[in-house]
Order: C-alpha cells, then sequence, then structure tokens
C-alpha cells in the first residue's frame, strides 16, 4: 500500500513538474529559448536510451539517429495525412504519434538487430551507421515524405511538446534506473561483461541483445515522434551522422553504463555550443570578441594544461587536499602562459589583425573540452557510477566523521 | 527403467572435428548420480573442449550427449544450463565490473519468476525477487568461504578467490551436473586442501554430480571416484584412481613409453 502511494505520488510531481516547466517557458521565454530547453530533453531521452544499448548491455551502436529520425517521419508522415481529418485534439494526436513512432523505430530496430546482434563484435557498429545513412537517402528520395525538400507536419494548436518531451526523457531514465536496480538488469550488464559465460549461466545472450536494442530504438522514436510537431518541418537534414555521434559522444563522455552519466553529458554537451552560439552578435552584451594573440596562446595553453594536469595526476600522491593544490597550481602556470603567450603573439602581425568571436570558436572550444575531458577522465563523468541519496548520505558522513578523526 | 539406472551424463562416442584436426574422437562415458568423477590428460588432451561439448559450445560432429536421459547434442548453451548443467572455466570468465554477489545473482535469474516488465516498472514483485536472489547468492558466497568480499568488484578478487566464485556462480543456476574447469588452478597447497573439501561438500550436502578437470594429480587421486584419461582427444583408460595410477598407457601418455 505505501509502496503504491509512493509511487503515485512520484509520478504526479514528475507530472506536474514537466507542465509547469512547459507553462513557464511557454509564458516567458523566446521561441530560441523554448527550443533549448525542448532539445535539451530531447537529448536526455536520447543519450540515455543510447545507453541502454552501448553502455549497459555493451553493444556499439553508432545509428541512433536513424531511429530518432523513423518516429518523426512516422509522425510527420500521418500528421500530413491524417491530422486534418481526424476528431483528436493535437496534444492526444502527439500522444498517439509517440505510440506509433516508436512501434515503427523498435519495428526497424528487431529488423536490423536481429541479423546483425547474432555476431559479436564490431559487426553492429558497421550495419547500425550504414543503417543511418540508408535510411536518410532512402527519405531524401521518396516523394511522399518530402525528400530532400522536406515536409510539413504542422499540429495546430501546437502541442506542449516541452512537457511531452521532459516525461520522456523522465520515463527513460526511469526504465533504465529501474532495470539497473531489479535484478532484471542483471542479464544485461553480464551480457556486456562476458557473452560466453553469460551464457552458460542461462542467459539467452542473443534474446537480451535484441531486448535493448529495441527498447532503445523504440525511446528513440518516441523522441522522434514528438520532436516532429515542434519543429513543424523537417528535413532529412536533421537527422545526418552528426546526429547520431553527438549522441554517441553523450554515452562516452557521461561514462559508459552510468544512467545519470548519459543524462548529465546530454545536457551539458548539447546546451554547451549553444551557449556560446549565444555569444555571436559583436556589440550585444553577450557578444565576446577573442584577439587572434590570445586565440592562439589559448590554444596551446589547453594542450600545455591538459599535459600538466596529467602530470599532477600522475606524480602527486599524497591528500585530496594536495592533488587539488597541483592542480590549481598547474591551472594558475597555464593562466600566465597563455596571458605572457598572447603578449608576444602581438608581435606576428598576421595573428594581431585577426579577431574572433565566441560564437566563430564554439565548435573548436567543444572539441577542446571534449578532448581534455577524455584525457583527464577516460572513463566519462561519472564512471560506471550512479548518482543516489544513499551514495551522497555515505559521502556526506564519511567527510564528517574524517573531520572529527 | 528406475531414476537410479538413468545415467546424470551419458556421452555415446562423441567426436568434434575442427577441420582436420580431430579434438575428442569417439569419447564415452557414464557419470550416475552423486559421482564426483576426474577426466584427466596431457595438455591438449581435448578435457576443455569436452566440456564445450557438453555444454553446448559446439555440437558434436557425431556421436551423442545425453542429460537425464534426454538428448541434447547440438542444444544453445542457455538451454543445457536451465535444463540443470553449469561449468566453471579454466581461463577465469567473471562478469569482471560487477560485485561479487551479483555474479552469482546473474547465474541465480536462470530460475527467476518475474516478468521483465515488472522490472522495468520497478514493481513489489520484481523487488521482492531481486532481494530474494541476492539472499541466495550471499548464502552461496558463505558456502565457497567469500561473504567478506560479497560487494567488492570481482576483477579485483585475488587469483583463488576468483577461482572459488566461478564455482558459486555455477552453483547457483541449481545444476544438477557441476562440470569444473581446473578448479585448483594457481591454488596454493592449503587453498587445494579447502577446495577439495568444498567439492566434496558440494556433493553430499547439495546432492550435486560432479565433473572435473584438473592437473594436479594429488587433487584428483584424493577427491574423485572414478577417473577417465584422455589423450590426442581418445579415450585411453577409465576407473578407479588405484587403477588409473597404474595403468601402463596413462603412464606413457603423461611420462613418455619406457625406452
Amino acid at each position: 500500500m505505501r509502496f503504491w502511494l509512493v509511487r503515485l505520488a512520484s509520478v504526479a510531481v514528475v507530472l506536474v513538474g514537466c507542465f509547469l516547466l512547459q507553462q513557464w517557458a511557454a509564458a516567458s521565454l523566446t521561441p530560441y529559448l523554448q527550443s533549448l530547453v525542448f532539445l535539451a530533453g530531447g537529448y536526455v531521452a536520447l543519450a540515455v536510451s543510447l545507453n541502454l544499448i552501448n553502455g549497459i548491455t555493451g553493444q556499439f551502436s553508432i545509428g541512433h539517429a536513424a531511429f530518432y529520425m523513423i518516429g518523426a517521419y512516422t509522425t510527420a508522415f500521418l500528421t500530413a495525412t491524417f491530422f486534418k481529418a481526424q476528431p483528436l485534439d493535437s496534444t492526444a494526436w502527439v500522444v498517439l504519434m509517440v505510440v506509433a513512432g516508436s512501434v515503427v523505430a523498435g519495428i526497424a530496430g528487431l529488423v536490423v538487430g536481429l541479423p546483425s546482434l547474432r555476431l559479436r563484435g564490431d559487426y553492429l557498429a558497421i550495419v547500425t551507421l550504414g543503417f543511418g545513412e540508408i535510411i536518410r537517402i532512402v527519405v531524401q528520395n521518396v516523394k511522399a515524405l518530402g525528400g530532400s525538400f522536406g515536409i510539413d507536419c504542422r499540429v495546430e494548436p501546437a502541442p506542449p511538446s516541452i512537457m511531452l518531451m521532459w516525461l520522456l526523457a523522465i520515463l527513460t531514465i526511469a526504465i533504465c534506473r529501474n532495470l539497473l536496480k531489479s535484478a532484471h538488469g542483471l542479464p544485461f550488464l553480464a551480457v556486456r561483461e562476458d557473452e560466453i559465460a553469460s551464457s552458460a549461466m542461462g542467459v539467452q545472450v542473443t534474446k537480451v541483445k535484441v531486448t535493448a536494442f529495441v527498447v532503445g530504438s523504440m525511446l528513440a522514436g518516441a523522441a522522434g515522434a514528438i520532436y516532429a510537431p515542434f519543429q513543424v518541418f523537417i528535413t532529412p537534414l536533421n537527422f545526418d551522422m552528426y546526429q547520431s555521434f553527438i549522441v554517441l559522444t553523450m554515452v562516452v563522455m557521461g561514462g559508459t553504463g552510468s544512467v545519470t552519466g548519459s543524462a548529465i553529458a546530454g545536457l551539458l554537451l548539447y546546451l554547451l555550443p549553444e551557449y556560446l552560439r549565444l555569444m555571436k552578435q559583436p556589440g550585444t552584451s553577450k557578444a565576446i570578441s577573442i584577439g587572434g594573440p590570445a586565440v592562439a596562446a589559448g590554444l596551446v595553453g589547453v594542450i600545455v594544461l591538459v599535459w600538466l594536469l596529467r602530470v599532477v595526476q600522475a606524480k602527486v600522491v599524497g591528500s585530496k587536499w594536495q592533488r587539488w593544490a597541483g592542480n590549481l597550481g598547474a591551472l594558475a602556470a597555464t593562466a600566465l602562459l597563455v596571458y605572457l603567450g598572447s603578449l608576444a603573439l602581438h608581435g606576428v602581425p598576421f595573428l594581431r589583425s585577426r579577431n574572433y568571436t565566441m560564437a566563430e570558436l564554439r565548435m573548436a572550444i567543444f572539441a577542446l573540452v571534449l578532448i581534455a575531458l577524455m584525457l583527464l577522465r577516460p572513463a566519462g563523468i561519472m564512471g560506471h557510477h550512479e548518482f543516489s541519496w544513499d551514495g551522497i548520505g555515505k559521502r556526506l558522513r564519511r567527510r564528517t566523521s574524517g573531520a572529527k578523526a | 527403467m528406475s531414476e537410479n539406472a538413468t545415467p546424470v551424463l551419458r556421452l555415446k562416442e562423441a567426436t568434434i572435428k575442427f577441420g582436420g584436426l580431430i579434438a575428442v574422437n569417439c569419447v564415452s562415458f557414464d557419470l550416475m548420480k552423486g559421482d564426483l568423477f576426474g577426466l584427466i590428460g596431457p595438455n591438449g588432451a581435448g578435457k576443455t573442449t569436452c566440456f564445450n561439448l557438453v555444454t553446448g559450445l559446439y555440437p558434436p560432429t557425431s556421436g551423442s550427449i545425453e542429460f537425464m536421459g534426454r538428448d541434447i547434442s547440438g542444444m544453445a548453451s542457455a538451454k543445457i544450463a536451465k535444463l540443470g548443467i553449469c561449468r566453471t572455466f579454466q581461463n577465469i570468465r567473471l562478469f569482471k565490473a560487477l560485485s561479487a554477489v551479483e555474479n552469482v545473482m546473474v547465474a541465480a535469474y536462470l530460475r527467476h519468476r518475474t516478468g521483465l516488465g515488472s522490472g522495468l516498472g520497478l514493481l513489489p514483485s520484481a523487488i521482492r525477487e531481486t532481494k530474494e536472489l541476492r539472499r541466495q547468492a550471499l548464502e552461496l558466497l558463505d558456502v565457497v568461504g567469500l561473504s567478506d568480499v560479497a560487494e567488492e568488484r570481482s576483477g579485483d578478487l585475488a587469483y583463488g578467490r576468483q577461482r572459488r566464485l566461478e564455482i558459486a556462480r555455477a552453483m547457483a543456476t541449481q545444476p544438477e551436473l557441476l562440470l569444473l574447469d581446473e578448479p585448483a588452478a594457481g591454488m596454493n597447497p592449503n587453498e587445494k586442501v579447502d577446495l577439495q573439501q568444498t567439492v566434496r561438500r558440494i556433493r553430499d550436502d547439495f546432492d550435486k554430480t560432479v565433473l572435473l578437470i584438473e592437473h594436479d594429480m594429488r587433487f584428483v587421486m584424493g577427491l574423485c571416484e572414478r577417473i577417465v584419461v584422455l589423450d590426442h582427444g581418445e579415450e585411453i583408460a577409465q576407473g578407479p584412481p588405484d587403477a588409473i595410477r597404474n595403468d601402463p598407457k596413462v603412464i606413457e601418455a603423461y611420462l613418455g613409453a619406457a625406452v
């Protein structure tokens, strides 16, 4: 009884929370910021669902955008064809489309996964990579789906897309977390660790892999189904290889297998370049422009910083504080180097005449952040760990008891 | 036919060829309920391949394998495990990133009753079952003496402990027949004596049939009641330890022929 009360209460909190988010965003955010909030939820859903396949079950899939696209195009096609001729209101219609999109994406996942998941190793990576491109090129050439021009899938009045997308993101997180909390997640982890030992322990390896793949694909399809009406007009270019790779990057950066890590990385890696993009128009308060010498010195500085931090990691053994002092020292040394370097580089006319805005540099900065993160935390932001209230409690207790001793 | 007369495991002229190489050639033996059976032979004799045949990793090229009177040749590994044959691996194959108790729980999961849906929804039935599996796993860890490291990452355990964890994991599938592939490899003499007791206990207290591969002659001779000797994929002797010890063919296989 108590269990169901708690369960009911948490579902209610999530529903109300997402509803309030929708109301707040619609009332007080610009359309651009609304799309940021919307897509941040979308990338969380995509990253966490890919993590189910890549991180938890250990099957290297790099075509997640294909299933996202299938969900989106299923919705777009059905909306363009049937929306005007049916009595449902826009929210109910989008919910129906989520079901349709995830089922079609799930079937596609089954068709792709069943043959390729029987094999071990990298075959799945190759097949999913190819599948993503094939789907995109096929859509580009099918007139009924709008071809390369795109397809209009307006749903009027606009559905509460932000609420739906965040509900999906939270549902995805809940599914993965529950799986890992119950014994039902163990076969998935076991398949990741050792397929032969798994099958000797009675785990039906292919069935487990296909299950993970199909569930992951369905969740991506559902995300696509919510994305299409929000975007109003979609083209195959919305789902190119960059999308697959950025989602894969999120999973790896978050720490493969960690649901928390994927969710955090999904947010960060989507919002970071967008935040940098905000600093675009010169003259506005957000615009930061950087001179050529500083950019050049900064580039060298990042490399030096990563190198110094690695030296600190390897050489400084001792208490946590000593290591932090080492890190800060490395940071200070780098800052000094960058400052002096940019002064010195002012002597180079080629660099002095150049000026860059943050928006121009954003992908370079993004790439540097990724490289630095991989070098300093190869296991990802969270490693194999998960966020839990118990864990935080333990950490706090340890800290206080350590302080007493 | 009464149940006593049906062998737990029967290999009938089991043969497997990899290209031109005959790894196991017409090997036949019967294991009766409660046997503690040894499978020995020089390196490359085909002992582990025999295990792989029995556990369905490879289908036999010819001949048959019966488990409790049922033909299992060519059946999938997972299905054979479900029927009641489980094994350990010579080159340890634990789920390294999982904790010791989780390793055992993976195997115990074989007998799960709730559906995947209840797990995804984290329903009370799934929570109860997870707790029950954990309890079973902890009990088994106690049998092999690993309770103190239950929550540790299995890949970080000492070698001898990893071997014992493999045994606990295999036991967790509740097998009728337990196959142990060199369980004592890399253990020191004290650990080996402990292990002998554990294996005996598994047979006596848990009522299992055990087939084991081992290179340490003292270990095998002191533990097993019957032994089959393989050499170059062929069965060269079968019988109680004393007979095996004095069998000229066995001595020849291990030490070479007298000049």
